[in-house]
């Protein structure tokens, strides 16, 4: 279409010329989206730049005035809007202006041309509420801003949604957990006019409160328990999460929030709460992989630190400008690097411990959290009694080191092909609690007699002769009694095999079990490791075994993890746990220790003859020799011992840690960096913040604590609009701006923007009051409607964006799991502390670096403690997180995708820990119900699930459910045991059948699962 | 009847409208599954620029950095001048990870074990190291001038993968599972296997960094449930299972009809997939039914796991329609003893993928499944040789950004071709240099994309896997 037609077409268009232009709302979004990424800040194309007036006015090198105020003529952007000719026409790559974008244009010029700030970097003011017809609808301020656009709309709200509806979306949104059943009751009692009011003010005042709202600043502090990256090791900087959970519950000014956490360490006498706050910075990722450089980290966690607050606070994108000036907001690369030299001032976070080589280690500022005046005192005095002992210590280290050279010339004669040798232990009482006898043999065994017992436990006692004892050895011997000889007495067929689950050996005088470290054998048959007698399991099939090498002689070896000193005779305690079954019992043990290492072949003799032979010994080398000398010399093993015993009885007295930030006494020079590379600073520039946005008060130091008070300046345009609107995206579904990441030229304007600045106003002239603004919109009768959706709302209004409705929306990944928990009546309202680590699936922590941690599910109430307190650790966050959109939080997380896909109904149907509820649930439901029918059963399990009676049809579906899972199970006793097995912290009571217990936890399973139950609605 | 609100619903959305939405990942899979015929014959997604050349991924990242100058880049002036300490300017002023004083050039070793071996009607030299690729030469497409930015493990890895250095982009497979979906509504479409330890940069370099997550891939695991959370707990079988999805679809069907929210309907939908799941997953992970040949030809064992397992596994996924399959190995960082450690590695990787690219040629796959060879930088010409004592060690080859060689097999790719030539020590790119960016632009271009319209919105700003750079290298297209 050429532009003359083109231009026709414009021409008959209907639009009134007496439309009033709004530069924010009709233009800039056309100059945004097609114009400013060539002209605007960053090299502009041509010269031209079209973001400001006076440059657009002016025009680029060509001369022409890009905008001519009232001059279609003159204005040159019209005419390459309109071009066809390919050399002149604009944008020159992507689409055209629309015709209706090209009017707009038109009547903008017509009008004057007049530019105006973009809005969020024009100061709230509170606008006025504005009229509305419908005289009873609104409950508190915001609803006359969403009535009065509905009503501009020719639409209306819904009605109110039902009580129990409304109870359980307040308490889900502000504690992030749904109603008991008592406050269901209680309120439907209620029926004085402040109900409501009185729910909220309960709920606000609810510790749940901050554990329900840290989270989302959790994503934005990208706070975790690790370090990222390679080694991924875990950090302590829990005290930091409990600091924002005690700040939201205690309503902390959100003015003083930002500037405790920005520069606490900064504020005059800072106390240690005020320092844990500085915690918001030190979370981000550091890399230690070798041959890391150690700036290049600390450049990329500065980056990080101004990236987060822009994102945080301001709702800006600064890192555009990083590397270039921004293409389509204020800020240049100067000013960047402005922001960077408020965070430059902190030291390196990467330590190379050893001074050579190219290893790192996290490092950096800690503190000591505070400890009470007993474990103060406590500690003292155990750091002066090492001390002490230390140095005793030394002494007999030095008087030592005069015979190290002398024994080593003897040592090197003396075990010259020599073997280990084991000395044999004489039994002196034997039992077994499965009937056999067990028959002391002159060769030192116990040969067992009598019919094998099904699954027997032998109790020995063999006496030891004083001395320093490395290893710990059990033979089993053969004898005619058995099959083949043995060694083992199994009845159940013909082969002699046997499966010992677990040995437990302990001194006679002390209760501990002994520790033992390497344990090998002769052979193992597949499976049934030696390492597995030692382990603490008392699983029947995680033992030793010896199939099909039968008609030999097998033996067991284990090193103790220390060796054991006994400096008089004494006895040995073995228990042997048979718990397989079947008589498949050890037929003739023998037991003998050795003052030699274990190793196959030769015996530890071995190894010390090799390092003596050695012409020269490594590092690591000289100290295992070290080890084998100082074996020799009791006094000074018992000392070591002591002085490791100190150690840790002082680690337990250690008050724990957490990471803070430090500014340095120098300051470090900030430069521009060149495309963002710190390997190429250019010009020198001082800290300071956008000139775009509100202006520096002299009074404020040109540091952190500076920059914090200028983020909560109430004339900072940004910050109090980008923090209502976050929260009102969490109350329902969306921002007012719904890009709630961004409020840049870039944004979607906001739906209801007086609203907006009414909230932020509101929320500032209320001593920045998170509660207060939280009780308004909770309160409101916008929040209060009913989430039904109909297709007419769907035509008009999908997304809800103007609430036609009330919210409806899946809920948060830890909100899933503490909503079950709560239903299932599993909970633990345990605050505060180290993570915690509930189940999940083995082997997500494999591998994932050195000095791996392991993951060990907590076997007490730390089990079932809230999502917010789960370890996070960000190269293998809690698996059914990362399946409900928990992000790995090792970058600032602005805002969480909800999506819908199967591997959520996986999760929720299969993973241990949705199991473990629906049985905890299950359990629960019986010892309530007691005596009930299973219809009330259905509807109490139904209210604790949805906070609303079953239908009938409801009652029906998961009746049937019910019944046929309860056949299903009576043909069977065994499927519901081991359903049941697999959760061990549930306690079932005598008085429970266990096939009544797993035909209810299918209902459970089931209720667990429904859409209504993870929904917020 | 009255229709479903959501069917009215859905009939009230223009069919641009509702990829968005799917987009969007509101309700996608379910409006998906609804449509009506005229619906569900639109294209599938709205970056799908042109005809695509591939249509699946097979991509093996080799962590830790292959030794691409003893594999792939045979260079006889290094050879000659072993033992020399290497010029000036290969050392000063250069940001090395390890290396940190003048270091000696290392030549690929004399001896007929580590010869490079003209191979096919090509005649591209391969090492004997990897004997059975060399069998398969012809169909193998070489981009020896590859450089990157980073230096590090973990930074260059998400910089290959994500075409940014640090955390919080998309990966190539996620923005190709945004880009174009998969046809396979049973399986995820971007499945990740991983052998040996997990890349330093963790699951951030399959992840969907600010795409919605269900773009993110998905590992199957070599042990315990191949995708988590698939099996059934204990005392609950298949028909129990099923009675519960029913009961829970049933009241969801009931909560949809009162309340009429389309997510309900993809909910309802995604318990289904996930049934599915249950008996599809198990069924592609079993590979007994594979006949002995190709088992011995992989090197794979029914019921076992490792490399060769899942390079059959990638066939098997692509079969059935998986987009994107990634496969990492590590175990290539040879800072030390490179001549012991390459060989032992190489005979790990060699015989499965080269009969994997032989596998998909006989099935005729490989024309539509693009093979991908590659790893985060590659290595040094010179010698990395101290270790932490002090002693002198067996010696090994540094990280290098410089140059390093990629290659890649069918998919469109030009066979027995070589791009680009580094210079006489293999230290920098003499002719033709290919950046990350290019590459990733170029893979996306094979798939029918055009990497500066696979756009996402986030934070004001469409991102792009390739950032502001990239252009397709043309010459590698076939």
């Amino acid at each position: 279409m050429g532009s003359q037609l083109r231009l026709l077409a414009l021409l008959i268009l209907p639009f009134p010329v007496w439309a009033k232009i709004d530069f924010n709302r009709q233009i800039r979004p056309i100059l945004s989206e097609h114009c400013f990424a060539c002209h605007g800040l960053d090299e502009p194309q041509g010269g031209l730049r079209l973001d400001f007036a006076e440059f657009a006015y002016k025009g680029g090198k060509s001369g022409f005035p890009a905008v001519s105020p009232g001059s279609l003529e003159e204005s040159e952007i019209l005419h390459r809007v309109l071009s066809s000719d390919m050399d002149e026409r604009m944008p020159p790559k992507g689409d055209l202006l629309s015709p209706r974008q090209i009017e707009l244009l038109r009547q903008w010029i017509s009008s004057g041309a007049e530019y105006a700030k973009h809005w969020a970097y024009v100061v709230p003011r509170r606008p006025a509420l504005p009229r509305v017809k419908a005289r009873n609808f609104a409950k508190t301020p915001v609803d006359h801003f969403i009535l009065a656009k509905l009503e501009e709309k020719g639409w209306g709200p819904s009605e109110p949604a039902k009580k129990e509806k409304w109870i359980r979306r307040v308490s889900l949104g502000l504690i992030g957990l749904p109603p008991t059943l008592e406050e269901l009751e209680r309120f439907a009692k209620d029926d004085s006019p402040d109900a409501r009011e009185k729910v909220v003010d309960y709920l606000l005042d609810s510790p749940r409160y901050g554990e329900h709202w840290a989270r989302q600043w959790l994503d934005l502090a990208r706070y975790a328990d690790s370090n990222g990256f390679q080694a991924d090791q875990l950090r302590d900087s829990w005290a930091f999460r409990d600091w924002v959970i005690d700040a939201m519950n205690a309503d902390m000014p959100f003015d003083q929030f930002t500037i405790e956490q920005i520069a606490g360490d900064l504020l005059p006498d800072a106390t240690v709460d005020q320092k844990i706050a500085t915690g918001f910075h030190r979370t981000p990722t550091c890399n230690v992989e070798a041959g890391v450089h150690p700036e290049e980290n600390r450049v990329n966690q500065v980056v990080d630190r101004v990236n987060a607050t822009g994102t945080t606070w301001l709702g800006a994108t600064l890192e555009c400008a990083q590397c270039h000036s921004h293409k389509y907001d204020p800020f240049s690369q100067e000013e960047y690097f402005q922001m960077f030299a408020f965070f430059n001032n902190t030291p390196l976070e990467v330590e190379n411990k050893s001074g050579k080589g190219v290893s790192f280690d996290f490092w950096g500022p800690k503190m000591e959290l505070p400890q009470s005046p007993a474990e103060t005192s406590k500690r003292h005095s155990l750091l002066a009694e090492l001390k002490g002992e230390k140095e005793e210590l030394a002494n007999l280290q030095k008087e030592a080191n005069r015979n190290y050279e002398e024994w080593t010339r003897q040592k090197l004669k003396a075990t010259k092909g020599k073997k280990s040798e084991w000395r044999v232990l004489t039994p002196t009482k034997a039992v077994s609690d499965g009937g056999e006898r067990l028959r002391i043999v002159r060769d030192g065994s116990l040969l067992a007699e009598g019919k094998s017992g099904d699954k027997s436990t032998y109790q020995i006692e063999v006496s030891v002769p004083a001395g320093t004892w490395k290893s710990f050895q059990m033979e089993t011997m053969l004898h005619k009694s058995m099959k083949q000889n043995g060694p083992g007495r199994n009845t159940t067929n013909a082969n002699p095999n046997f499966v010992l689950t677990e040995m437990i050996v302990k001194v006679e005088e002390s209760s501990e079990a002994l520790d033992f470290g390497r344990v090998i054998a002769d052979f193992n048959q597949a499976g049934f490791l030696p390492g597995q007698l030692f382990d603490g399991k008392l699983d029947a099939r995680n033992g030793w075994a010896i199939a099909p090498e039968f008609g030999k002689v097998h033996w067991v070896q284990a090193e103790f993890s220390e060796p054991l000193v006994l400096s008089e005779d004494s006895k040995l305690l073995i228990a042997m746990k048979h718990l397989y079954g079947g008589g498949r019992n050890v037929g003739r043990p023998r037991f003998s220790l050795s003052t030699d290492g274990v190793r196959k072949g030769e015996g530890e003799n071995g190894r010390l003859h090799e390092l003596l032979a050695k012409a020269k010994r490594n590092d690591k080398e000289e100290r295992e020799l070290r080890a084998f000398f100082d074996l020799e010399n009791p006094k000074l093993l018992a000392l070591q011992k002591k002085v490791a015993d100190l150690e840790q009885s002082l680690k337990e007295v250690t008050p724990p840690t957490t990471l803070v930030m430090v500014e340095m006494d120098e300051k470090r020079e900030t430069h521009v960096m060149a495309r963002g590379n710190y390997l190429s600073p250019k010009q020198k520039v001082e800290a300071d913040v956008p000139e775009a946005l509100n202006d520096w008060k002299p009074e404020w130091s040109r540091n952190r604590l500076g920059l914090a008070k200028w983020l909560v300046d109430p004339e900072n345009p940004l910050t109090a609009r980008v923090i209502v609107n976050r929260w009102w995206g969490q109350f329902f579904g969306s921002g007012i701006v719904s890009t709630e990441e961004d409020f840049g030229s870039q944004s979607e304007p906001p739906t209801h923007p007086e609203l907006l600045d009414w909230l932020a106003v509101e929320f500032m002239e209320n001593g920045w009051s998170m509660k207060h603004v939280h009780k308004l919109i909770a309160l409101s009768a916008t929040y209060g409607q009913s989430s039904r959706v109909t297709t007419s709302m769907l035509e008009r209004d999908a997304d809800n964006r103007f609430f036609l409705r009330g919210p409806r929306f899946r809920m948060t990944a830890e909100m899933i799991r503490d909503n079950g928990l709560r239903i299932a009546g599993l909970l633990s309202g345990k605050m505060g502390g180290p993570p915690v680590y509930p189940p999940q699936p083995d082997g997500l922590w494999r591998q994932t670096g050195r000095n791996e941690p392991k993951y060990v599910a907590a076997r007490t109430e730390d089990r079932f403690r809230r999502g917010i307190y789960v370890i996070w650790r960000r190269a293998a966050p809690y698996a059914s997180f990362v399946n409900f959109d928990g992000p790995d939080r090792s970058a600032c997380h602005p805002k969480r995708s909800r999506t819908n896909t199967p591997l959520q109904a996986l999760t929720l149907l299969n993973d241990q820990a949705y199991v473990e509820m629906a049985l905890g649930f299950a359990v629960s439901i019986l010892e309530k119900t007691q005596g009930q029918s299973d219809r009330d059963r259905i509807t109490h399990a139904v209210r604790r699930a949805l906070s609303r009676d079953p239908s009938a049809r409801e009652i029906e579906i998961l009746t049937d459910l019910l019944n046929e899972q309860s056949e299903r199970l009576k043909s069977d006793s065994s499927i519901a045991r081991s359903l049941i097995s697999q959760a061990p912290l549930i306690e079932v009571s005598a008085h429970l059948k266990s096939d009544e217990v797993g035909a209810w936890f299918f209902v459970a399973n089931a209720l667990l699962n429904l859409d209504e139950t993870i929904t917020k609605g | 009847m009255n229709p479903h609100p959501v069917d009215q619903y859905i009939r009230t959305l223009t069919r641009r409208q509702l990829f968005q939405r799917v987009g969007l990942g509101v309700g996608g899979f379910a409006l998906a599954n609804l449509l009506n015929d005229e619906l569900s014959a639109a294209p599938k997604n709205q970056f799908a620029h042109f005809a695509p050349k591939a249509k699946n991924v097979i991509y093996f990242h080799l962590v830790g950095a292959p030794s691409h100058l003893d594999l792939f880049d045979y260079k006889p002036e290094l050879q000659k001048r072993n033992g020399e300490l290497c010029p000036k300017e290969m050392f000063e002023g250069k940001k090395l990870a390890f290396i940190r004083s003048r270091p000696t050039l290392l030549g690929t070793p004399e001896g007929s074990k580590y010869a490079f071996k003209k191979c096919g009607q090509s005649g591209i030299r391969i090492s004997e190291l990897l004997p059975n690729l060399q069998t398969v030469a012809d169909d193998l497409c070489f981009i020896r001038t590859m450089h990157t930015e980073q230096f590090n493990h973990a930074p260059a890895q998400m910089f290959m993968q994500t075409g940014f250095e640090r955390f919080g982009r998309p990966s190539l497979g996620a923005w190709t599972n945004y880009g174009l979906g998969s046809p396979n509504q049973d399986l995820p479409g971007f499945v990740v296997m991983v052998t040996g330890q997990y890349p330093g940069a963790g699951n951030s370099i399959f992840g969907s960094g600010f795409l919605p997550s269900v773009y993110q891939g998905i590992e199957f695991r070599g042990q315990g449930d191949p995708v988590l959370f698939l099996s059934n707990p204990k005392g609950v079988d298949a028909f129990a299972r099923r009675k519960v999805i029913s009961a829970v679809n049933q009241l969801n069907e009931m909560q949809l009809d009162g309340v009429g929210d389309p997510e309900i309907a993809t909910r309802i939908s995604q318990y289904e997939m996930a049934y599915r799941m249950q008996t599809s997953v198990p069924e592609l992970k079993d590979i007994s039914k594979e006949s002995q040949a190709t088992l011995d030809a992989y090197g794979a064992k029914a019921g076992g796991a490792g490399f060769a397992n899942n390079c059959l596994l990638a066939r098997r996924m692509v079969e059935r329609g998986v987009r994107f399959v990634q496969l990492f190995d590590q175990g290539w960082d040879h800072h030390n003893a490179v001549f012991d450690g390459l060989p032992k590695k190489c005979r790990e990787v060699d015989q499965p993928i080269a009969a994997l690219i032989k596998d998909l040629k006989s099935r005729g796959l490989l024309d539509e499944t693009l093979v991908v060879w590659s790893a985060e930088f590659g290595r040094t010409p010179m010698a990395q040789g101290t270790d932490g004592a002090g002693d002198k060690a067996k010696v090994g080859r540094d990280h290098h950004k410089e140059a390093f060689t990629v290659w890649m097999a069918g998919g469109g790719t030009k066979p027995g071709y070589v791009h680009g030539r580094t210079d006489d020590l293999g230290y920098g790119i003499a002719d033709a240099p290919v950046h990350v960016h290019d590459f990733n632009a170029t893979l996306l271009y094979l798939l029918g994309m055009d990497h500066e319209r696979l756009t996402y919105r986030f934070q004001g700003r469409k991102f792009r896997l390739t950032d502001v750079h990239g252009h397709v290298v043309r010459e590698v297209v076939s």
